[in-house]
This record gives structure tokens, C-alpha cells and sequence, in this order.
């Protein structure tokens, strides 16, 4: 009885977070420009979102900083999780609550005050404000996963790998860092969606030829958003789904279980 | 050493971003706003590059200006908020000399009170904000903003998300001026805007067009260039209204800001789009009224001949322009938070 209940409700659960995305898809190969109601199968949209410069170049954009950000924040959060693991630290305890602001403060503050500290230094804004900006929310992400996952493996396994002759480097990168990987990876995954997807704090400080694909999509609404925003929002998705099946296989790999 | 290094690159960087090229410009403008052939066809003839960013209200216009780090060489602000940006310097007077074809403008526009003597700013387009209703189910044909305090109507209308027009609707109702600045007239106006929020379905200054449209309301306040397009694809069943007591008549124009790189090709794009041909493009292209009278004999008729676009001179007695109101404004801001807090 429990168990039928229980899988009525994830069934529930399940359609209700994944129902809208399908009909998103859904909808992107809709005869009709406009409403819900299907009218035929077309490719039409994603024919016209192939030659529509302006979501191509936002779509590029996006995936760009999303890389970027990825890359640098990943590394930076990864370093301060392990600096905060360390026990021998100093000022843990104020910069892990540091870590925590980004996170809990509001975007629009996180936005204005970003807009005003490239002001001040009179810095332009660009993709390159842009990039800063996605890292600086990004990092936080990253070393909170990760401090998750050190926190849940065995740290002197690494003293072991030194006493055992290994140089602090060695001991590391073949200890230490396979155990962490699958957090790293988690935290990668999880700053790549939040920065392609980001709205309000980009809207802030990009500049000239900065549109980012979220920036183009809200734009749309004010004249129309046709199906091709479907289009394209069906293709991240499916790129999204992609890097997701391959990093899993990758920490699948060595024989490990996927812990992600 | 490295440290140094790291360093020097960061700068050099920076520098970089900065240095815009000088075949380049850069728009910023209101969505949609612009038709790409009219950007293209400026890069077939001048083989500058032309890269336009949108935006979707004059504040966020004006926040970008203010932060001094936006390098955009051409904006389109409305009426409003050009006292606003020229008191804080953010955009620079305008070299009429090198503006050959201003005179293909119809003076009548010229010579506003948001810029006498269009000292910064050159008309691009304009319009009014009416209303439009759906004819078949409010049969009593509609001449006046009354109908949007109608009980009848509750939740059915929807007015524009903008506190200075529907503090213009309410005013206007009152016989006074939509610049208003006494504060007694201004409570007066709020008390009436409180009672309608009660009826108000929505305010939205987005896709009003297609809530009317949709049938989610029946009366819909809005700008003229979307529900004239409502009521053109649906002639028996919309109407646009230019209500009898007067309204708004705004106009967005084009301005050169102070931080701008390439200001030798915002004044060729100026002049660009002045040329009758390219003015009509515009109109064309996103319907529209331009204030270049040498454009009309090359706008589609249909857009010339259209009422909601092209109004006469006579219906626009007791239309106005919105100022700035100075200091007023926070007065307004709070009313309206009130408002819309109901």
C-alpha cells in the first residue's frame, strides 16, 4: 500500500518537473507560431533558427562563457575547498561564510554592485565583464560541492600515499584528486547550467555585443517569441543531457560507482 | 616576476576591450526597433559594422549611460528622460552641421519642451497611447478613458505597467495636465487609480497586444504601434481609440551618449536614416509613425493610411508630451507603489 502511494507521488513529481521541459520540446516542431494547440509537425523552426544570426551569436556567447567560467571556477573553487579543508588554515571560519554570500545575496544586488565596481575602475563592459562576473557568483558553487565530497573521504589516505614515498604533488593528483572528482565534476555541471541560464546579472553588466542567449530570449517577449526560442532551448537541453551522460560514464569509469 | 607578468596581462586586457575600432558602431535601442535591412544596407555603404544591443525601458537605459562603462555611440531614449540624461552629461550636444538631411523633418516635431531647439536629440518615431477594445462584446462604441473605470468591465481591462501613463489616464480624466506636479491634483489622480485596481486584470507593458488578442481582457491601455498591428490583422472585431479627453503622445529619439567611441559613425548613421527611403524602411518595418515628412511617399499605404499610426492633426487636441516632472517623480513612485500594492 505505502509503495503504491509513494510512486503515485514521485510519478507526480516527476511530470510535474519534467512535464513543462517535454512540452517545450514539444512544441518547437509546432506548425503554429503561436498557443498551444498542435497543428502539424514542422522542422521549420529550427531550419529559421540556423540562419537567425542574432540567437546564433547570443547561443555562441553563452556557451562560451558558460566554458569559460566553468574552467576558472572550477579551478579556484576547487583550490579553496581543499584550503579549507585544511585544518592548519587561517581565517576558515570568516572566508568559508564568505564563500556563502554570492549564494544568498539577491542577483539584483550581486548585479548592481558588479556594475559598480567595473564603474569605478572604468573597466567596459563586454563579454569580458560578463565572464568575470559568471566566475566571481561561480566559484562559491563549486567550493561548497567540494567541500561536501572532502568531507566525506578519508584525508589521511594522502598522508598515507607521502609516508609511502610519494611527493605532496603525486600524492594528490593520484589520491586525493580521483576521490574528489566526482564533486568536482558535480560543481562543474552544476556552474555550466547556472551560468548559461544566468538573467539578472548579466543583464547588468553586459555591454556592447554581449547579448548572452537569456538576455536575446527576454528581448523576444516583447515582440513575439516564436517557436524558434523552443528550438534552440530543445538543443541546450539536449547538449546539457549530453555532458551529463558523458561525465558520468567518465567517473563510471575506473570500476567506481557514480556517486554524483 | 610571474605575479608581475599575470598583472600586465590583466591590463592589457583591459585595454583592449576598450579600444572599439573605428569601422565599428554600436546601437543600443529599443527591441525591434530597427530593420535589418536598414543596418545592413549602412554596412554596404559606409562597410562599417554594426552591432546593435536592445533594451526595454528608458531606466535601464539610462542606468547603463550612468555607470559610464557602457560604450554604446547611439541611443534612442524617449521623451522623458532626455532632461534627466542631459542634467547628469551623459549625452552630448548634438553637431546639427554635420546633419544634412535634418531638413527632410517635419518642423512640427521639431522644438519640444523635453529639448527646445534640438540641441541633443533627433526625432526617430512617435506615437500615442490609446486604448483598444474588443468591439463585438462592448457594443457601445467607445470614446473616452471612462470605459477603463467601468465596474462592468472588471477584470477585463489592462492597463500599462507605467506609472506616468496611467497617471496620464487619470489626469486627463480630471480635465488637468498629464505633467501635473501638485501634489493635492496627484493624490486626487492615485484615489481614482486605487479604486481601478480592484477592476484591473493585469498590468503588463509588454504583450498587452496579445492579451487583447487572446481575448484575456477587452479593453486594453496601450501604445499604438502594437494594438494598431492587434487591430489591423482583426478589423471587425478591435478598434484603437484616441479617447476625447487627450493623452500622451510620446516620441523616442536618437542621441549621441558622452562615453561614445565612434561618434564619426553615429552622426553617419543619423544622417542615414534621415534620407526619406531609409526613414520609410523603418516605418515599414516595425509600424511606426516617423517624423520625416519626405519619407511618406515611400511608406507602404497601408501603414500611411492607417489611422492608429497616422492620426490626423485634429484628433490630437489635448495630446500631450510627457516632461520630466523633476522631483515630483518620487512622489509619483510612491502613489504607485500604493496603487499597486491595493
Amino acid at each position: 500500500m505505502k509503495h503504491r502511494w509513494l510512486l503515485i507521488h514521485s510519478l507526480g513529481v516527476y511530470v510535474f518537473l519534467y512535464g513543462p521541459i517535454l512540452l517545450l520540446a514539444a512544441l518547437s516542431f509546432n506548425r503554429s507560431p503561436i498557443g498551444a494547440t498542435w497543428t502539424g509537425l514542422t522542422f521549420n523552426w529550427y531550419a529559421k533558427l540556423f540562419s537567425d544570426a542574432d540567437i546564433i551569436d547570443a547561443a555562441q556567447r553563452s556557451l562560451l562563457i558558460a566554458a569559460g567560467a566553468t574552467a576558472v571556477a572550477s579551478v579556484l573553487g576547487t583550490a579553496a575547498a581543499l584550503a579549507l579543508s585544511r585544518p592548519g588554515t587561517r581565517g576558515r571560519g570568516p572566508t568559508a561564510g564568505l564563500l556563502y554570500l554570492p549564494i544568498i545575496v539577491p542577483e539584483i544586488v550581486t548585479g548592481c554592485a558588479l556594475l559598480t565596481f567595473f564603474s569605478v575602475w572604468r573597466w567596459e563592459l563586454s563579454l569580458w565583464t560578463v565572464g568575470l562576473a559568471h566566475i566571481s557568483f561561480s566559484v562559491s558553487y563549486v567550493a561548497i560541492v567540494v567541500r561536501a565530497r572532502l568531507a566525506g573521504i578519508d584525508r589521511t589516505l594522502e598522508d598515507a600515499a607521502q609516508d609511502l614515498g610519494a611527493s605532496p604533488r603525486a600524492a594528490f593528483w593520484r589520491v586525493t584528486f580521483p576521490m574528489i572528482l566526482p564533486g568536482v565534476v558535480a560543481g562543474a555541471l552544476l556552474v555550466f547550467t547556472v551560468s548559461i541560464d544566468d538573467y539578472v546579472i548579466t543583464s547588468f553588466v553586459a555591454g556592447p555585443a554581449s547579448t548572452t542567449l537569456p538576455l536575446r530570449i527576454a528581448s523576444m517577449v516583447k515582440t513575439g517569441l516564436t517557436p524558434e526560442v523552443n528550438a534552440v532551448s530543445t538543443l541546450l537541453l539536449g547538449l546539457t543531457m549530453i555532458l551529463v551522460l558523458v561525465a558520468q560514464r567518465l567517473l563510471r569509469g575506473p570500476g567506481e560507482g557514480s556517486h554524483i | 616576476m610571474k605575479r608581475v607578468f599575470a598583472l600586465l596581462c590583466l591590463m592589457g586586457l583591459m585595454l583592449t576591450t576598450g579600444c572599439a575600432k573605428k569601422s565599428e558602431l554600436r546601437i543600443y535601442t529599443w527591441t525591434d526597433y530597427l530593420p535589418q535591412e536598414v543596418i545592413d544596407g549602412f554596412h554596404q555603404r559606409t562597410g562599417i559594422t554594426v552591432t546593435v544591443d536592445t533594451y526595454d525601458s528608458n531606466e535601464t537605459l539610462m542606468a547603463k549611460l550612468a555607470s559610464g562603462v557602457a560604450a554604446y555611440d547611439l541611443v534612442v531614449p524617449s521623451d522623458y528622460i532626455i532632461q534627466p540624461l542631459i542634467r547628469q552629461k551623459l549625452i552630448v550636444p548634438l553637431d546639427k552641421s554635420r546633419l544634412t538631411n535634418l531638413p527632410n523633418l517635419d518642423p512640427a516635431f521639431l522644438n519640444q519642451r523635453f529639448d527646445p531647439g534640438n540641441g541633443y536629440s533627433i526625432p526617430y518615431l512617435w506615437g500615442t497611447t490609446g486604448l483598444a477594445y474588443d468591439k463585438k462584446k462592448i457594443t457601445t462604441p467607445v470614446d473616452s478613458w471612462d470605459v477603463l473605470f467601468d465596474p462592468q468591465w472588471t477584470g477585463k481591462i489592462l492597463m500599462l505597467n507605467d506609472p506616468r501613463e496611467c497617471f496620464a489616464v487619470a489626469l486627463k480624466r480630471m480635465g488637468k495636465s498629464i505633467n501635473e506636479t501638485d501634489p493635492a491634483v496627484l493624490h486626487q489622480a492615485a484615489d481614482m487609480l486605487k479604486k481601478q485596481h480592484a477592476l484591473v486584470r493585469a498590468y503588463n507593458s509588454e504583450d498587452y497586444d496579445k492579451t487583447l488578442a487572446s481575448g484575456d481582457v477587452l479593453i486594453a491601455h496601450g501604445w499604438n504601434g502594437q494594438l494598431a498591428k492587434v487591430v489591423s490583422q482583426n478589423p471587425d472585431q478591435f478598434a484603437y481609440v484616441l479617447p476625447k479627453e487627450g493623452g500622451t503622445i510620446w516620441m523616442d529619439n536618437v542621441c549621441i551618449p558622452t562615453a561614445a567611441n565612434n561618434a564619426d559613425a553615429a552622426y553617419l548613421f543619423m544622417n542615414y536614416i534621415l534620407e526619406p527611403e531609409q526613414a520609410a524602411k523603418i516605418v515599414n518595418g516595425v509600424s511606426y509613425a516617423s517624423a520625416n515628412s519626405a519619407a511618406k511617399k515611400f511608406i507602404s499605404p497601408k501603414i500611411l493610411n492607417d489611422p492608429n499610426i497616422y492620426p490626423a492633426a485634429d484628433k490630437l487636441k489635448g495630446w500631450e508630451f510627457l516632461d520630466d516632472i523633476g522631483p515630483t517623480s518620487r512622489l509619483v513612485d510612491d502613489l504607485w507603489t500604493e496603487i499597486k500594492s491595493q
